[in-house]
């Protein structure tokens, strides 16, 4: 990788700058301005703050190194948080991209009538907010008048109703669940533009070689869509990083800190118990994890999607 | 079709036989559809029955519609405030998001900005960031600044928030104007600035329309700034101020927090009945996309 700013870069943006002030300062300089601000020295500054004791009102910090760290790597809330936020991120990509993308192809594909109707339907809950569907499903699944064990129970499944939230053992599968029924329309908005994007040609040559659709879907519209595949996986893995809603509205974490994730423990830690250092010490584990995973996605399934 | 003769015309079974995968398939779907339409429509039940209603089930319809629990919880949880408060956050804020976005696009559309690549990995560095690592700092400057617990303070951080996904969705439409015009109009001696203002700011007001009301839906979805960021009810957004709804006070008989997330949903109803055919099919991935 070259460095970043070299003196041929600076020249360069010295010469565009002189042609072209106006989209020089309000296009470059502003954004990159407002990415120092608001991104840049709020990660570093959380790094630093890791480093500290601090109850976030005294305007002495104390710094203790790494004792923030080890206390991390001791804290059995923070193993179980963790491990939940991978469990919601597998839920995540075997529940709503599957179905998101099943749905895309049997539109694209004009397998069913209504298409247009069932596409509204799943990606109206996009554009609720997560409080709205945490309330919902509150609501949807209490044990008392709760429809969904209802309607459990008039299909024959009634064997399988639970203490949706009391349960330690499926609580943070039931806000994963909730969490992917809200997110499916996005994965199938990107997969239903992207099949689009595959040449009409590709699949009839498909259908005429007698592939069914199960095949189409694998070997042919799969390896097409790579690229909106990786960009779907990454909104899932920062959606699952992010989780935080859900939680704060259905279960805060409740029973007995078994759906905490990352980010409410951050929210937790910080501001309920003032510890702001080790919350920082947190904040610093999801930016390690979220960067270990983009970089894990980027290098195997995204090999120039982004290049501009 | 070009021989009608040849073809005898379909009978009722060979008609039947000829659509029943589709017709099976879309039997499935509609289950499908229920899976996401069901919820709603309930909610929606349970939200216009008494309590007296309520105590029949979940499913039993609402034979004798009331709009008392809308009134109910509208006055109890200060619903107009809450209302205001997210509809200005989301109107100023996505104003500011796209202000500054309008600018970078136009550069990073049209010229071979040096660093290109480095502002792109900014952008998305700033769109993909879990906000929970940049809470701690924001809270502390906003407090250094006074602007914690204040409109002003939240609508700043939306707009900056919001900008990194109005540039990449703004500089999709933009690529997409054809140069003809702005060539002219170069020819004839327009500035960079003129050619912004006068070409490309025109023509590119629908996509300016989109990127709005997709940054107005994510502001007015937003939980956690508003949540660490405020302290008074009196600034509250809907999302922060709807958690009471989740209270043994509300949570007794159900039409109540149904009828208040109803409520709360009701401009981005509006909005998405308005923008649907936008949204959905999928016009701002091609930006995403890069």
């Amino acid at each position: 990788m070259t460095p970043i700013l070299n003196e041929q870069s600076v020249q360069s943006f010295v010469d565009f700058a002189r042609q072209h002030t106006f989209v020089a300062l309000l296009g470059v300089v502003l954004p990159i301005l407002v990415f120092c601000v608001f991104v840049g020295y709020p990660i570093v500054y959380t790094i630093y703050l890791s480093f500290f004791d601090w109850n976030g009102m005294t305007p002495t910090k104390h710094f203790i190194g790494l004792a923030n760290y080890v206390y991390l790597f001791h804290d059995k809330y923070f193993y179980v948080a963790l491990v939940n936020n991978f469990k919601w991120l597998a839920v995540t990509l075997l529940f709503p991209v599957t179905v998101g993308f099943l749905i895309a192809y049997v539109m694209r594909a004009r397998l069913v009538y209504g298409a247009a109707f069932l596409r509204t339907v799943v990606f109206f809950p996009v554009t609720m907010s997560l409080i709205a569907v945490g309330l919902m499903f509150l609501l949807i699944l209490n044990p008392l008048f709760g429809a969904f064990d209802d309607v459990l129970r008039a299909i024959g499944l009634g064997f399988l109703v639970r203490e949706w939230f009391g349960d330690y053992r499926i609580a943070l599968y039931t806000l994963a669940f909730v969490s992917g029924w809200a997110f499916t329309g996005l994965p199938m908005v990107f997969y239903f533009a992207g099949l689009g994007d595959v040449p009409k040609e590709t699949m009839d040559a498909a259908r005429i070689e007698g592939a069914g659709h199960l095949r189409m879907m694998w070997s042919v519209a799969l390896p097409q869509l790579r690229p909106v595949t990786a960009v779907v996986v990454m909104l899932t893995i920062f959606e699952s990083l992010k989780a935080f809603d859900l939680v704060a509205v259905m279960t805060r974490g409740a029973p007995f800190g078994t759906t905490n994730v990352l980010g409410y423990l951050v929210y937790l830690e910080t501001f309920w118990n003032s510890r702001f250092g080790y919350g920082a010490t947190l904040s610093v584990a999801i930016l390690v994890v979220s960067i270990a995973l983009a970089t894990l996605v980027l290098s195997r399934l995204l090999k120039g999607a982004f290049d501009v | 079709m070009s021989d009608y003769s040849a073809a005898p015309p379909p009978t009722p079974l060979a008609f039947a036989l000829r659509t029943a995968p589709k017709v099976t398939a879309t039997i499935i779907m509609l289950a499908l559809a229920a899976v996401w339409l069901g919820p709603i429509i309930l909610i929606v039940m349970t939200s216009i029955k008494s309590n007296e209603a309520f105590l029949a089930g979940p499913f039993a319809l609402p034979t004798s519609p009331t709009l008392a629990p809308y009134f109910s919880v509208w006055a109890s949880m200060q619903f107009g405030t809450l209302l205001a408060n997210s509809l200005l956050y989301a109107t100023v804020g996505s104003a500011l998001a796209v202000l500054l976005a309008l600018v970078p696009a136009f550069g990073l559309s049209r010229m071979e900005v040096p660093g290109k690549r480095i502002i792109f990995g900014l952008l998305l560095t700033g769109l993909m960031l879990p906000q929970q690592t940049v809470l701690i700092p924001l809270y502390d400057t906003l407090r250094a600044l006074n602007l914690l617990d204040t409109r002003i303070g939240l609508i700043i951080v939306h707009g900056a928030y919001g900008m990194p996904a109005q540039v990449l969705i703004l500089r999709g439409f933009m690529t997409a104007i054809p140069r003809e015009i702005e060539k002219a109009a170069y020819l004839e001696g327009a500035s960079d600035f003129q050619i912004f203002w006068k070409v490309m700011l025109p023509l590119s007001l629908p996509g300016i329309l989109v990127g709005y009301t997709l940054n107005f839906i994510a502001i007015w979805k937003e939980f956690v700034f508003a949540l660490v960021f405020l302290n008074h009810e009196a600034n509250f957004p809907v999302t922060v101020g709807m958690l009471k709804l989740n209270s043994d006070r509300y949570m007794a008989v159900f039409n109540l927090p149904a009828a208040g997330l109803v409520i709360s949903q009701i401009p981005i109803i509006i909005l998405f009945i308005l923008t649907y055919r936008q949204l959905s099919g999928g016009n701002f991935v091609g930006a995403v996309k890069g």
